[in-house]
């Protein structure tokens, strides 16, 4: 009985021990949770730039990311009503604002973000909400300032099929197609016995869009990134995946699978399997984009397959028509992040972002510790050490472990390449020196081949392009009637539609097109274009 | 009455639980009759907007709802017959196994996939159904399984399904066998009855009113198919046809904010399922088996 007993107080303590908030050993840090759209692990806050951004603003982050897409987790947030105290929320924060969950961060700025002011600039007005409401929900973090460095391009092609071109790159896609079948057919397997593969996809999830629409958009339009929108002289919005050149991408897409080029098996692979199978360098070409195929470029340099890394190469449908990777589209308007309502200290929050938005909170999540991550030389020039170089390239975890780099495209404010501070430095560790300064061989190759300094060289230059008055339309919140027409035509219609198209024969070809065009048009595409366009012409106004 | 107040008394809890959960919770249907969005959530019931059948129209509308209505009947139905058929065969198999501590080890490995989360069993089934995947590798085909946008799709899952729960779902139906008078058996060897004649004419009528209640009751729940199932092993490409209404649900209730919408679709499943519930009950007692209420 007496055991009984005690086992009884035990479990209790137990209990109630359970309920007291772990967080209240932490002394007098402020903890502000914090959803990031993008975020993919768990991050414990306490690597060397964590930590200094806590010296600083005297604020934890705890992380919280999507289990499943960014789009479902907000929904539920909205439908529980409950939010985190700062929200990345990509292209969901127009629900999150219909829902009342961000507060106007203007009164805030204003009195503690002198930095936030000086970061945005003549940018700064282009933050305000809508014409009928001036407020400021969100800090948009992409494109701050810019200078096309590098690019990835439309599509991507292996080192090793340039060099056994003599190093010519292909332009059109027809080239692109020559270049791989002849590679294909000289070499039909590697050396590790596998078959190669002409093109891979995926298209199982919403990736469907960086490997299989948004290829469409640059190729065969040669249009840079406007979603799924193409945006004339006079401002009307197209609807991308219904244009003739568009049509004809398709179409090719649709040969190259039926004469077994592209992968068989694209429609259905998950990008696990995607990423693995370009990691074995079995797949000679990919239509993707850096950020999506990193990870599997990492590992086939860590296996010494440089070769079988991927080129950029600035392909389009016809050769009149100009590669739009370089073409600076201006900072990223509606993706950022805001603070919610449910933030008990939103001051706290504030002068954290404006931290980060400081000289020396770039300094900070940019380039790491001084005298750790990077040294400062006799000319007062930042560098970063030859064994740092080494280790970040040869650990994976190096920017979750030293913190360098971790927290930049994370959802808050960050300049871009390219960008010099008060003193002439840049606040990104990229540069072309660096950039020229760590090309692999198979790289250093190809630039010299191709006579450039830098691989993006090849690409027409940001210079060439007229600047755009408007942000990619990817990034603008739209209002919710159109937003949820659109992902019905995205996701229901478009995305089934396209990929069928691919993998139907080529005598079907014509008829699924049509049959998916009309679908477009049977659920009120045209009306949903007449709505972009006003849309468009509503944050025309604004810049005017 | 007042014989049974002990009885009574322990019923109370259950009664009170009863209503909390499942009756008070009712009260949200309301929502089937106003637009509410996450603007107009947490305003007080009477401050929302009333627009009668408005969301009820709005999702009979929609371009998906025909054919999610079509999937989900015919995914439930197929579902339904070889489900049932499978686990009374497998039922009858097992019940049949002389060598007992074989029997048992079956059942259990049988019954093991059950436990298992349908996010497993999805992708396990992506791997080996998937094009390129286990099954094309070992047959040297294609078999588009997972990529061809029709009812093949259904089979698909419905098959995936019976892999997973046949084993579980035959245990009820070991458990009527069990209690057959072993007597009938006897009676019947002596009568020169083989093997599947006692199967036949005494097994299976001995079991005939458990199959019947478990039809009605499934039948009550076929607009009720499970959707992360459904989720998990969809994809963009045989989308149009594994949409079932509680998903269907979901994408247009949750997923696009708009909860009177969600909730108009939900309250029409519960409402076809007691109609289809009531329909099967009747037709049990015209088939003379017992009536279920």
């Amino acid at each position: 009985m007496k055991k009984k007993q005690v086992l009884a107080a035990v479990l209790g303590m137990a209990m109630l021990a359970g309920t007291i908030p772990a967080a209240a050993a932490e002394g007098d840090a402020v903890t502000l949770t914090y959803f990031n759209a993008d975020g993919k692990e768990e991050d414990p806050w306490t690597n060397p730039v964590a930590q200094a951004l806590t010296e600083a603003t005297g604020v934890k982050i705890q992380l919280t990311f999507p289990v499943t897409t960014d789009a479902e987790s907000v929904a539920l947030m909205i439908a529980d009503d409950d939010y985190p105290d700062l929200i990345f929320a990509k292209g969901n924060a127009g629900d999150l604002y219909d829902a009342g969950a961000y507060i106007d961060m203007e009164p805030l700025i204003d009195e503690y973000g002198p930095n936030i002011k000086k970061m945005f600039g003549d940018e700064y007005e282009k933050l305000r909400w809508s014409a009928d409401d001036p407020g400021i929900y969100q800090l948009s973090y992409y494109e701050l300032g810019h200078a096309a460095l590098t690019t990835s391009g439309p599509a991507q092609i292996q080192y090793g099929v340039l060099k056994e071109n003599g190093w010519k790159y292909p332009t059109t896609l027809a080239e692109y197609e020559e270049m791989i079948k002849s590679y294909l057919e000289a070499h039909p397997t590697t050396d590790d016995g596998y078959d190669r593969i002409g093109i891979s996809m995926t298209t199982s999830d919403w990736r469907w869009m960086i490997t299989l629409g948004n290829p469409a958009g640059f190729i065969a339009d040669a249009a840079p990134d406007n979603g799924q929108w193409l945006i004339d002289e006079d401002y009307n919005c197209i609807y991308k995946h219904r244009t003739e050149e568009e049509k004809e991408y398709f179409q090719w897409l649709c040969r190259m699978y039926n004469e077994g080029i592209l992968d068989p098996d694209f429609a259905t692979q998950t990008y696990e399997d995607y990423i693995a199978k370009l990691a074995t360098g079995r797949v000679v070409a990919i239509t993707d984009a850096m950020w999506d195929y990193q990870e599997a470029q990492t590992l086939l340099i860590g296996d010494g397959k440089l070769e079988q890394t991927y080129a950029a190469v600035p392909i389009t449908l016809r050769d009149d028509q100009t590669c739009p990777s370089l073409q600076y589209q201006g900072m990223g308007v509606g993706w950022g992040v805001g603070i919610s309502k449910d933030c008990e200290d939103p001051v706290a929050a504030i002068k954290f972002l404006d931290y980060i938005c400081s000289d020396e909170g770039q300094v900070l999540i940019h380039w790491g510790v001084e005298g750790v991550n990077y040294q400062i030389d006799e000319n007062g020039n930042r560098y970063r050490p030859e064994e740092e170089i080494q280790y970040q390239k040869s650990d994976a975890d190096y920017a979750k472990d030293t913190g360098v780099g971790y927290y930049v495209g994370n959802g808050w404010p960050h300049y871009s390449n390219g960008v010099l501070d008060p003193d002439g430095q840049p606040y990104t560790t990229v540069t072309t020196d660096s950039l020229v300064a760590e090309y692999n061989d198979i790289e250093k190759e190809a630039v010299e081949a191709w006579g450039v300094t830098l691989l993006a060289d090849i690409f027409p230059q940001a210079d060439e392009f007229e600047a755009l008055p408007y942000a990619p339309m990817w990034a603008y919140q739209k209002p919710s009637e159109l937003s949820e027409t659109e992902d019905m035509l995205n996701n229901e219609i478009a995305w089934p539609g396209l990929v069928k198209c691919v993998i139907g024969t080529e005598d079907e070809f014509e008829a699924n097109w049509q049959a998916m065009i009309d679908e477009l048009y049977a659920n009120g595409l045209e009306d949903m274009e007449a709505g972009m366009t006003a849309f468009m012409a509503e944050k025309i106004a604004a810049v005017e | 009455m007042w014989k049974q107040r002990y009885l009574l008394l322990m019923s109370v809890p259950f009664l009170i639980w009863l209503v909390i959960f499942k009756y008070i919770p009712l009260w949200g249907w309301t929502m089937a009759f106003q637009e509410v969005k996450p603007a107009t959530f947490s305003k007080p019931f009477f401050e929302r907007e009333f627009v009668g059948f408005q969301n009820f129209a709005k999702a009979f509308g929609d371009r998906l709802f025909n054919q999610t209505m079509i999937n989900t009947l015919g995914i439930s139905l197929i579902g339904l017959v070889v489900g049932t058929a499978l686990s009374i065969l497998f039922a009858l198999f097992l019940n049949e196994l002389v060598f007992n501590r074989f029997k048992k080890i079956t059942q259990t490995v049988s019954y093991l996939p059950h436990f298992v989360s349908w996010v497993i069993i999805a992708s396990i089934a992506k791997n080996f159904l998937n094009d390129g995947g286990v099954v094309d590798t070992m047959l040297g085909t294609r078999l588009h399984l997972m990529s061809t946008n029709s009812a093949l799709i259904w089979v698909v899952i419905v098959l995936i399904e019976a892999w997973k729960e046949t084993g579980w779902n035959a245990i009820i139906y070991l458990s009527a066998i069990a209690g057959i008078d072993q007597g009938l058996y006897e009676a019947a060897k002596v009568d020169g009855a083989g093997r599947f004649q006692r199967m036949w004419h005494i097994t299976l009528p001995g079991i005939k009113p458990t199959v019947v209640v478990l039809l009605i009751m499934s039948i009550g729940s076929v607009l009720s198919v499970g959707m992360e199932r459904q989720m998990l092993l969809s994809n963009a490409l045989v989308q149009d046809h594994t949409m079932v209404l509680s998903w269907f649900a979901y994408t247009r209730g949750i997923g696009n904010n708009n909860y009177g919408l969600g909730t108009a679709i939900g309250m029409f499943q519960s409402l076809v399922g007691v109609v289809l519930l009531l329909i099967a009950n009747k037709f049990a007692s015209l088939i003379g088996e017992s009536k279920l209420i």
